[in-house]
């Protein structure tokens, strides 16, 4: 393993790669901590500080946290990569809807080059949009519930301050859509996953140093200890699979006899990564939303149903069931729309592949079908096991609010740096080289 | 100035040829002198040019061309112009000169390759036929002997013999199958003596866009003859009585087939109620499958003719007959017993290398062609290549008129034939352009029931290119042609004398017509490039139907238009759902193309670790010295027995053995990798990742292993007549090689595209 990783950077092209992807995450990580013109440093982090202490940022936390804190400091980073992944959601589900867009699509890279286009495009829009947003809820102060007043951190408060700040986050995410498409070109990686994962790596080391600071060295050292066992269970469920053999009965075999082994096709256990997870807690995001929208009337009934069973930082068991459930449908949901037994049976049985006793079309489907079941009921109680952990952890602990571990965060965590640990590997293995991952 | 903004606005990515330009004309004023000169001298001044290494300097470029354009002038009558002297520059450059159809692209050539040539570096002038390579070389022939270069040509037939005497040429002018396949054949050599290609020095490559990108997407496979199979007659007859639809469906690219339910029902009943799909034996399927492959997918005389008693292959891209080729895995078996011929020896794949590994072993490469800018990309990112736009002499006055668009088969033929009648009425001459050889026959006989004689070249028929293609464009000519006219070449107004010109140009000179659009925009140019050269009059039309294989199986929708009483559609947005299907089509190529090159990275890597040992083998006595330190009592004994040099050559001749045969395992296992590896995506899994992580390990080992075994055949090797026969030890070398036709499967990546919209669709990153 060491030694691979050794070679990696003594194979000299790959070394320059891995260099150029460090470089850019660190400007990246710059940009983040610098604050937007018109902001003052020293009290929006005294401001920062009392918040934490009490409730995070509520509607806005997944924001913040694929920002690396960056939102809530108003850097010049502030808005991230986010607008980049709604805009290319939203790009991707009109190509189903618009003809002309999956003409597009089919056209191959040409088209597909067009799209991306259209997909920045719409990301300075979106860019444009949430900048607006999160500076008027700065400038009234909402940003931070009414923590602290917007004049100390924002002093002046100008049309043509505002504007420029505008400018400036729109200006910011553009950047990071460049950064993110220069490390998929000329680094290692995805570039937009690595810019996330660097982000919620970066929220680590103050989440740590403040379980340190309110619980003391014992609590430090067990969420550390237990951190870590449940990374390594994530890393090993992850990598789990089924393999189901395939052979291929179009060319003669001749003398020799190969396939079986190598010809299968891998079902994971967890055959739908982070997303039902994402889902769910956006989903479950939007009580909070309808709160804000109604105003927090504590004689509302509808606020008091909603703050006090679906509030994201409260433990309420009806919260955690409902995320729990929600979790599994989008599981199972998401499985059955990304692999459909029937579409995979009838390319095998096109190709001249099946599966060794079964018959090709209806029969492999259902066979498939079966083992696709099975597989995802463990996969989806695991992911929402793993999403919740953390809640029940905090319940028992008390450590409101603090727990780096959170479900989201590990499970990206994990996916980002073994797809990226995979790809380095690939890299040497195109050198001829074995890699190390086995 | 202007120049300077269009360069910055428009047309990215071609070379800037201002620096040529500007050297036009000190090579106009040296003209004067150089006339004065004899012949003799002339040579000389070109040789003088060689006293300098590569690259030219300004002024040796300015003497290398007036000498060239004088040397031209006296040996071929023929005075290159500017554009020609502009592209030579940019030829030796290292550049893809863009040049249209007329142009004097060949003559541009050889001036560069002379170029070369007389700076000492042995130059190959790739083209994408024999046909082309035999003409082009025994044209330039004189210009080549005035310049003092010394030139040969390689035929399909040329024995290994002609083919080292045409190499050690200065220059070599070759088709890149047949290029390919000797460099594939050296690696199998066991004697030093017995290579045929030189090191390679500049690749100057004729018609590059078809040889980079049309016959690069797939590699080329050299197959040795392993052993006799029994042809499966019986399975023939037995698909012969399955009915399309019913028993088996062929996809909509015509790649594939596979049995229907029913068919399963049928097929396994006519067999004595086997179970096709059983675990336990899996020898069956693969039968059924290749007979039927071979029953519903090959056509005869679209993709293969009969001729003497043998199945032979026509090639597509090219419309030709290709000797020595065939279908691999027991495919070819399967079409001799569909057509009942007598079945070959079957073969086992050798060694293969791609159009990429091939043309990257050149230090210079460059080349020209008609149509470079459409592909200027793939150019780049495969082969390093910048495209220089040359503008034509004489600015080309040909109308390429909008396709007419029918809604079926029937009335696009209806439309084209009489339309020939018509035009033809006024003598202008027609070059009718074809998909494949069965099409070519069913237009020709249906002009020729109409009354009108036309000419046909085709794959059948390619002895009589060179006449045919000659009176082309004679007044009143009709010609049916595949692609095989669509490049290279040359139609000239008024016949092969021009005598009969004014006439014809009176008519309004040739008049292309395409019978269904090519897979690719490029090939429509080219095509529509034989009308119009030098400045003629000519125009262009396609006749395109709905039901045309490219428009049905790529256009999104092809129903819902309105059609007037001919059945023509007029609607402009139905021309561009034809133009949306060839984009499609052009993307899946280049797909495929992308695919081949990835996939054979490492595969290249490989081949250059055991190809580097080999040459130490075969030149050095490396096989010799790890025996005798491997079997150090048996190498002492027979070299006792024998003397050194005996017991060399037999440590030779194993240790090669050895090498071969795992690296034709090597390769077997991983075609068997690659056939199965989309399905990992299904896993999440990146199937070239996973490709390369599984071949990387399998090759681990890969040199001690052919040594250990190395050792045992030499141990066991017995003396015979004071010579160790190895044949007995069980080494032997293929009796025959031939070539594979083969296709990679472009179907890993329509997988990845499905899943991976829906992937992306909910954004995962």
């Amino acid at each position: 393993m060491l030694r691979a990783f050794v070679r990696a950077f003594r194979t000299p092209d790959l070394r320059n790669k891995l260099l150029f992807t460090i470089f850019i995450l660190t400007i990246f990580r710059l940009g983040s901590v610098i604050p937007a013109p018109g902001i003052d440093n020293a009290a929006i982090k005294q401001c920062l500080q009392g918040v934490q202490a009490g409730d995070s940022a509520g509607l806005y936390s997944l924001i913040n946290l694929f920002s690396g804190g960056a939102l809530l400091q108003l850097a010049v980073f502030a808005l991230g990569i986010m607008p980049y992944i709604t805009a290319s959601i939203i790009l991707n589900l009109l190509t189903v809807v618009i003809p002309r867009l999956e003409t597009l699509k089919k056209e191959g890279q040409a088209g597909q080059a067009k799209i991306t286009q259209y997909t920045r495009y719409l990301t300075v829009a979106l860019a444009v949009l949430q900048s607006t947003s999160i500076i008027a809820m700065a400038r009234t102060g909402q940003l931070f519930q009414n923590a602290c007043v917007p004049s100390s951190y924002m002093p002046q408060q100008d049309p043509l301050t505002l504007i420029t700040m505008v400018f400036v986050m729109t200006g910011g995410t553009c950047i990071i859509m460049w950064f993110g498409e220069l490390i998929t070109e000329r680094g290692v990686g995805n570039g937009m996953s690595l810019l996330i994962f660097t982000q919620i790596v970066a929220m680590f080391p103050s989440s740590m140093m403040r379980i340190w600071e309110e619980q003391g060295p014992w609590v430090f050292a067990i969420i550390v200890v237990a951190g870590l066992i449940l990374m390594a269970g994530v890393v090993f469920i992850e990598q789990a699979q089924r393999r189901i053999p395939v052979q291929y009965a179009k060319r003669m075999v001749g003398r020799r006899m190969y396939g079986g082994s190598s010809t299968y096709i891998p079902l994971k256990v967890n055959q739908a990564g982070v997303i039902p997870v994402i889902f769910a807690s956006s989903l479950l995001y939007l009580p909070q939303l309808v709160i804000g929208l109604l105003g927090n009337d504590t004689n509302n009934s509808v606020v008091n149903f909603l703050s006090t069973y679906f509030n994201p930082n409260g433990t309420h068991p009806v919260y955690m069931v409902t995320f729990f459930l929600l979790i599994v449908g989008f599981a199972f949901f998401y499985v059955a729309i990304t692999f459909n037994p029937a579409e995979v049976a009838d390319n095998m049985k096109k190709y001249g592949g099946f599966i060794p006793g079964i018959r090709p079309g209806r029969p492999t489907a259902e066979y498939l079908d079966y083992v696709l079941t099975r597989l995802t009921t463990p996969g989806a109680l695991y992911l929402g096991v793993i999403a919740l952990l953390p809640m029940l952890a905090l319940g028992a602990s008390g450590a409101a609010g603090n727990f780096p571990f959170g479900g989201t965060s590990i499970l990206i965590m994990v996916g980002v740096g073994l797809d990226t640990v995979k790809q380095i590997e690939s890299h040497l293995q195109q050198r001829n080289y074995e890699g190390f991952l086995r | 100035m202007a120049e300077s903004v269009r360069r910055v606005l428009g047309r990215p990515g071609s070379v800037d040829l201002r620096p040529y330009v500007k050297l036009l004309k000190p090579i106009e004023d040296r003209e004067a002198e150089l006339g004065g000169l004899s012949d003799t001298e002339l040579t000389a001044k070109a040789a003088e040019l060689g006293d300098a290494e590569l690259p030219y300097e300004r002024d040796d470029l300015v003497e290398l061309c007036a000498v060239g354009r004088e040397a031209a002038r006296r040996a071929l009558g023929e005075r290159p112009f500017d554009v020609q002297l502009v592209g030579v520059m940019a030829l030796l450059d290292g550049r893809i000169a863009q040049m249209a159809t007329g142009e004097g692209k060949t003559l541009a050539g050889a001036l560069a390759a002379a170029g070369f040539a007389l700076r000492g570096r042995r130059v190959h002038v790739i083209s994408v036929n024999d046909y082309l390579a035999r003409r082009d070389a025994e044209w330039m022939r004189p210009l080549y002997d005035l310049l003092g270069v010394t030139v040969g040509w390689i035929g399909q037939e040329a024995d290994a013999k002609e083919r080292r005497a045409a190499y050690a040429a200065e220059v070599t002018y070759a088709s890149v199958s047949e290029l390919g396949f000797d460099v594939l054949r050296d690696r199998l050599a066991t004697d030093p003596a017995d290579l045929v290609v030189p090191d390679p020095g500049v690749a100057l490559i004729d018609e590059a866009d078809s040889v980079l990108v049309d016959e690069a997407r797939v590699p080329l496979v050299l197959a040795g003859a392993a052993e006799a199979v029994e042809s499966d007659v019986a399975m023939a007859e037995l698909v012969r009585g399955l009915r399309p639809g019913r028993h088996y469906e062929v996809d909509d690219e015509g790649r594939n087939v596979h049995l229907t339910d029913t068919g399963i029902e049928a097929v396994e009943e006519a067999l004595g109620g086997v179970d096709l799909y059983s675990a336990d034996d899996t020898s069956i399927l693969p039968r059924v499958n290749l007979a039927l492959h071979a029953h519903a997918l090959f056509q005869r005389d679209v993709h293969y003719v009969v001729r003497d008693g043998e199945v032979k292959l026509i090639n597509e891209s090219r419309g030709r007959i290709a000797l020595l080729q065939r279908w691999p895995d027991g495919l070819q078996a399967a079409v001799e017993a569909k057509e009942g011929v007598a079945a070959s020896d079957s073969g086992e794949v050798l060694d293969s290398i791609t159009v990429q590994a091939l043309l990257l072993r050149y230090p210079v490469r460059c080349g020209m062609t008609g149509t470079a800018m459409a592909v200027a990309e793939q150019l780049r990112e495969f082969y390093e290549l910048e495209v220089a736009v040359i503008e034509p002499n004489k600015p080309c006055v040909r109308v390429d008129e909008p396709d007419r668009l029918y809604a079926t088969q029937e009335e696009k033929e209806d439309a084209l034939v009489a339309e020939v009648a018509e035009v033809h009425a006024t003598g202008r001459p027609i070059l009718i352009g074809t998909q494949d050889v069965a099409e070519s026959e069913r237009i020709a006989r249906r002009l020729a029931a109409e009354g009108l004689t036309c000419s046909v070249l085709n794959a059948k028929n390619d002895a009589e290119e060179a006449p045919v293609i000659a009176e082309a464009g004679a007044y009143g000519a009709i010609t049916v042609s595949t692609q095989m006219a669509g490049r290279g070449t040359d139609i000239r107004l008024g016949g092969s004398d021009t005598s009969d010109r004014d006439r014809v140009v009176e008519t309004g000179g040739l008049y292309v017509m395409g019978y269904g659009r090519y897979p690719s925009s490029r090939l429509d140019d080219q095509l529509r490039g034989r009308a119009g050269r030098q400045g003629d009059p000519g125009s262009s039309r396609f006749f395109v139907s709905v039901e045309d294989e490219l428009v049905a199986a790529n256009a999104p929708e092809t129903r819902g238009y309105d059609v007037t009483a001919e059945g023509e559609i007029t609607d402009p947005s139905w021309r561009d759902v034809v133009n949306h299907a060839q984009r499609v089509a052009e993307g899946r190529l280049m797909e495929l193309h992308r695919n081949t090159w990835r996939y054979n990275k490492l595969i290249d890597l490989q081949r250059g670790v055991v190809l580097e040992h080999r040459s130490e083998v075969l030149h050095a006595d490396q096989g010799d010295r790890q025996l005798a330190v491997d079997c150090p009592e048996r190498h002492a004994e027979l070299v006792e027995e024998v003397g050194a040099e005996e017991v060399a050559r037999a440590a030779r001749l194993i240790t090669l053995y050895h090498l071969d045969q795992g690296w034709v395992d090597h390769l077997a296992f991983l075609a068997d990798l690659r056939e199965g590896i989309h399905l990992r995506f299904l896993g999440r899994r990146n199937p070239l990742d996973e490709f390369n992580a599984e071949a990387a390990p399998a090759f681990k080992g890969f040199l001690d292993d052919a040594r250990a075994r190395a050792a045992e055949t030499f141990n066991e090797a017995p003396v015979v007549d004071g010579r160790i026969d190895v044949a007995q030890a069980g080494v032997k070398r293929p009796s025959i090689t031939w070539t594979y036709m083969v296709q990679e499967h472009p179907f890993s990546t329509e997988f990845e595209n499905a899943a991976g919209r829906i992937r992306s669709a909910l954004g995962r990153g």
